[in-house]
């Protein structure tokens, strides 16, 4: 549990799953969660962008996240979530499997993600685990490993190339 | 306080971009060959108006080299100078280091050496004098020359001289008569806005002086209480006298910028002594508008304490000193900051681009609440007057604010002059600079960001187009090269040309780069237009050694990139020996367009209407196969390529051509058939980029939000036809 007063090294992020694994953002970079509704598909663009919607007269892209970080596709069903995120100016959807909670945490406590061999630089920003509230509100003292994302890396433009 | 005095000198800044546009233009044309009086005067007010600003900002340099510049204009207008090539050459050399003086003052830059210039002027102002000599008016006092410059329209020196001591008959009017025992009187109330409106009554009274004017008496009986002065308006008369000698014209010209509602009157004394109007009192010296309120203090009655007194005065002094017309301490006469004379007719009104883009997103909102309007009537209503009525006042709205965004591509034509005397003088090389369509009006968005662009286009042609002079000469071509810059609008779309005489381009050298570079493979077989295309490749460069000009293989990338980010393409021309042609394919607009609704595997798609000449439903057999992917369809004996949009996006299609429509358009490659399911409606959309949020996509042109709030994908016609034909190499489909 982080401690409850507010000091400049506390960071609120949006907690949300992708099948099994829990992931969060960084608070300060979210708009709005909004209900899944099929974007519009684009052509000539990678799988994992999912198309593009209208948000208040700004067209914007959804994202498949899950696809965007190499897990399977996120089925639809009744919870799933778009996250509307603002990335270095730029606004996207990322399509979740559902969103849980938003918790404070202590800078201090993010551990570095263990590097992984990919191509790309890693999109995971660091590790923290919390304690989450169980349905029925106990809490489960083990907590729940989250994986913190980083935005700039996910950022879309940077696929210009593989989108061409 | 400094921020207002700051967003003021922003405003300076801004009318001296202007001015220098104005001037360069004039200049050019004066280059040209078009020395007509109404082109010299231009330059002439243009070069006055930077001057008059930078002494009042206390841009000393600019101010300095203005005036020394505006000296020989000012001679050229009288016609003492002759406009001939030889000095129309230095004043734009002159033109150029004013350039660089106002990004000094702008502190962008350091300070130009100016000495070279002001040496050519002087050079100029002194031959001027030696054909003075030779005129047949003979100048009754020999003055000297610089001295004697202030010509009688604008009458301004800096030179310090005191009033008395300019006592010469005018050089326009020889024959005024020299009536010593006449003078004027000339009673002047300026406007009360004078100063609200930047003609500085004290500025225009130094003007008088340095006619040998002084000053009579000020009336200071319209100065209210202090508790009602409005420390930025002019309550004060003055009284001057002049001596009679001056003539009457040169007197009319000090008042030239004068508000209309400033009373002024001008009076001949025959007899010497000059009648005041008013109680004489002692000569205000009207230098600071400290002393002009101390004594003003006197005449105030006010029920305040000192201390209250002086605690106002303070305030008014500050306020006063925050004005932007507050006279600095050097001795920089500035004339009254109004740019426009009195004769020009049109007036322009600076409005905020922010303003003008809101107001066009709103008519684009109106736009679409129209479509849904009519959506929503009955069929019966749709046709009763009133929505025809609408619809036709909305699109004249629509045209007039497009209009208001449109600017004459000239804006991005007037710094290319520049750039090429420059690179003449870098590269040695003769260039001669030609321009077509300039007045051709485009999106300000366009203007603004073809420029980089063009100068990298400019650049490419100097540098690596046009041959060395000696080269040119060998190959049997004109020593001097030739740089045309063409720009005209053709359809929805603005072609800007950027065209070379020179030696073109060397297709094997290009070819044997790109393979050292990894751009192609070594056994990559390419045709001319795509080695020619090659150019635009990321990180691609031939020249040799990298030149201070261009060379750094970034030059050719940029400009197709930020072409293809407006919507816009590249297409380079060349022919061995006999040149290269760029040219840059541009969107004329950025907001609205006229376009088709079609279907393609059920999804919407905006076809933009500029591009289509009809739509046909093809009978059976109409549509052929000349291979396994090209398709041809039989217009009355025309046989028209046709395209599958669904294959081009992915999308899955099975419907037969034969229940299909095939739009006929005409693209750059001529006319093509585009296969689409259905065409719904045809309206006006706004064009939503795509790459605000996420990155252009090839064959679409942005999205576009329907009145429904879903989203149609808008078709770029000229990537999708150029799809399979273009672009081939891969690597250059970036």
């Amino acid at each position: 549990m982080t401690t409850t007063t507010e000091t400049a090294s506390d960071c609120k992020i949006v907690t949300f799953t992708l099948g099994k694994q829990t992931f969060g953002i960084d608070m300060g970079a979210l708009i709005e969660i909004r209900e899944w509704d099929e974007p519009t598909p684009l052509p000539n663009v990678p799988t994992f962008i999912k198309g593009v919607t209208n948000l208040r007269g700004n067209v914007i892209p959804v994202v498949g996240l899950a696809e965007r970080l190499g897990w399977e596709p996120s089925a639809i069903h009744a919870r799933s979530c778009v996250l509307v995120v603002s990335i270095a100016g730029k606004q996207a959807g990322f399509l979740v499997d559902e969103v849980n909670d938003i918790v404070a945490i202590n800078r201090s406590e993010i551990q570095p993600a263990p590097e992984v061999e990919t191509i790309e630089a890693s999109v995971i920003d660091g590790l923290v685990r919390i304690t989450t509230r169980a349905k029925d509100g106990t809490r489960d003292e083990n907590g729940t490993m989250v994986l913190l994302l980083d935005l700039e890396a996910l950022s879309l433009t940077r696929h210009l190339d593989l989108a061409a | 306080m400094s921020d207002e005095l700051d967003e003021i000198q922003a405003i300076f800044f801004e009318e001296c971009t202007e001015g220098l546009t104005t001037a360069e233009q004039g200049l050019s044309a004066m280059q040209a060959g078009d020395v007509s009086a109404e082109t010299i005067a231009g330059v002439f007010r243009a070069v006055h108006s930077i001057k008059g600003g930078a002494g009042a900002f206390g841009h000393a340099d600019l101010t300095a080299f203005a005036h020394k510049f505006e000296n020989v204009l000012d001679e050229v207008r009288a016609g003492k100078i002759a406009p001939t090539p030889g000095v129309v050459k230095v004043m734009l050399s002159s033109f150029d280091v004013l350039s660089d003086h106002v990004e000094t003052a702008k502190g962008l830059a350091p300070r130009p050496n100016d000495a070279a210039a002001l040496a050519a002027l002087e050079k100029v102002l002194a031959d001027k004098g030696a054909a003075d000599e030779s005129g047949a008016a003979p100048a009754p006092a020999p003055a000297p020359v610089i001295e004697a410059a202030p010509a009688p329209a604008v009458a301004e020196d800096e030179f310090g001289f005191t009033p008395v001591a300019f006592s010469l008959d005018d050089f326009d009017a020889p024959a005024a008569p020299a009536a010593d025992a006449a003078s004027w009187t000339i009673r002047f109330k300026p406007s009360r806005a004078a100063l609200a409106n930047a003609s500085e009554p004290m500025l225009l009274i130094r003007e008088l002086e340095t006619l040998g004017a002084t000053i009579e008496s000020v009336d200071v009986s319209d100065v209210p209480p202090l508790r009602d002065l409005d420390p930025e308006d002019a309550y004060f008369t003055w009284v001057l006298s002049m001596p009679g000698d001056v003539p009457r014209n040169d007197i009319d010209d000090c008042f030239d910028f004068v508000a209309p509602d400033s009373l002024i009157e001008i009076t001949r004394n025959e007899v010497e002594a000059p009648a005041p109007a008013f109680i004489p009192v002692p000569v205000i010296e009207a230098t600071a508008p400290e002393a002009a309120l101390e004594d003003l203090i006197p005449f105030v009655p006010v029920m305040a304490t000192i201390e209250d007194l002086t605690a106002q005065v303070q305030q008014v002094v500050a306020d006063l000193a925050a004005t932007p017309m507050t006279p600095t301490p050097a001795p920089a006469p500035v004339e009254s900051a109004a740019p426009k004379p009195a004769s020009e007719a049109s007036q322009t009104i600076r409005v905020d681009l922010a303003k003008l883009d809101l107001l066009l997103n709103l008519v684009g909102e109106l736009v679409i609440r129209n479509s849904i309007l009519a959506d929503r009537l009955s069929p019966a209503d749709r046709q009763r007057v009133e929505l025809p009525e609408l619809a036709r006042l909305t699109r004249q709205i629509q045209d007039n604010v497009m209009s208001l965004r449109a600017q004459p591509i000239k804006q991005a034509f007037s710094r290319v002059p520049r750039m090429l005397r420059d690179l003449s003088a870098e590269t040695g090389k003769q260039i001669e600079l030609e321009t077509v369509g300039e007045t051709t009006e485009v999106d300000k968005g366009v203007i603004e960001k073809i420029g980089d662009p063009l100068t990298h286009m400019i650049r490419n042609a100097a540098d690596h187009g046009l041959e060395s002079t000696e080269e040119r000469l060998a190959a049997g071509k004109s020593p001097v090269g030739t740089i045309k810059l063409s720009a005209e609008q053709k359809g929805a779309r603005i072609f800007v040309r950027v065209q070379d005489n020179g030696r073109g381009i060397n297709r094997e050298r290009v070819k044997a780069k790109a393979i050292e570079k990894g751009i192609i493979s070594p056994d990559a077989v390419l045709s001319n237009e795509e080695i020619d295309q090659l150019i635009c490749a990321p990180g691609f460069s031939t020249a040799e050694t990298i030149s201070n000009i261009s060379g750094r293989g970034v030059g050719m990338d940029v400009v197709r990139s930020n072409v293809e980010a407006l919507g816009g393409r590249v297409e380079i021309h060349s022919v061995p020996g006999e040149g290269t042609t760029f040219t840059m394919i541009l969107p004329l607009t950025l907001a609205i367009l006229d376009g088709m609704i079609v279907r393609l595997a059920s999804q919407r798609f905006v076809l933009p209407l500029a591009h289509v000449l009809e739509t046909v439903q093809p009978e059976p057999g109409q549509v052929k196969r000349t291979s396994p992917d090209t398709e041809v369809i039989d217009m009355r004996g025309e046989y028209v390529p046709v395209k599958r949009a669904t294959e081009i996006f992915g999308l899955n299609d099975d419907r037969l051509v034969e229940d299909s429509l095939v739009v006929i358009v005409e693209s750059e490659h001529g006319k093509v058939g585009l296969v689409v399911d259905t065409i719904d409606d045809r309206r006006e959309v706004v064009i939503k980029s795509l790459d605000q949020n996420l990155h252009p996509i090839r064959g679409l042109g942005g999205a576009t939000i329907l009145g429904d709030g879903s989203i149609a994908l808008i078709l770029d016609i000229e990537a999708l036809v150029a799809s399979t034909s273009r672009y081939t190499p891969k690597g250059l489909a970036a």
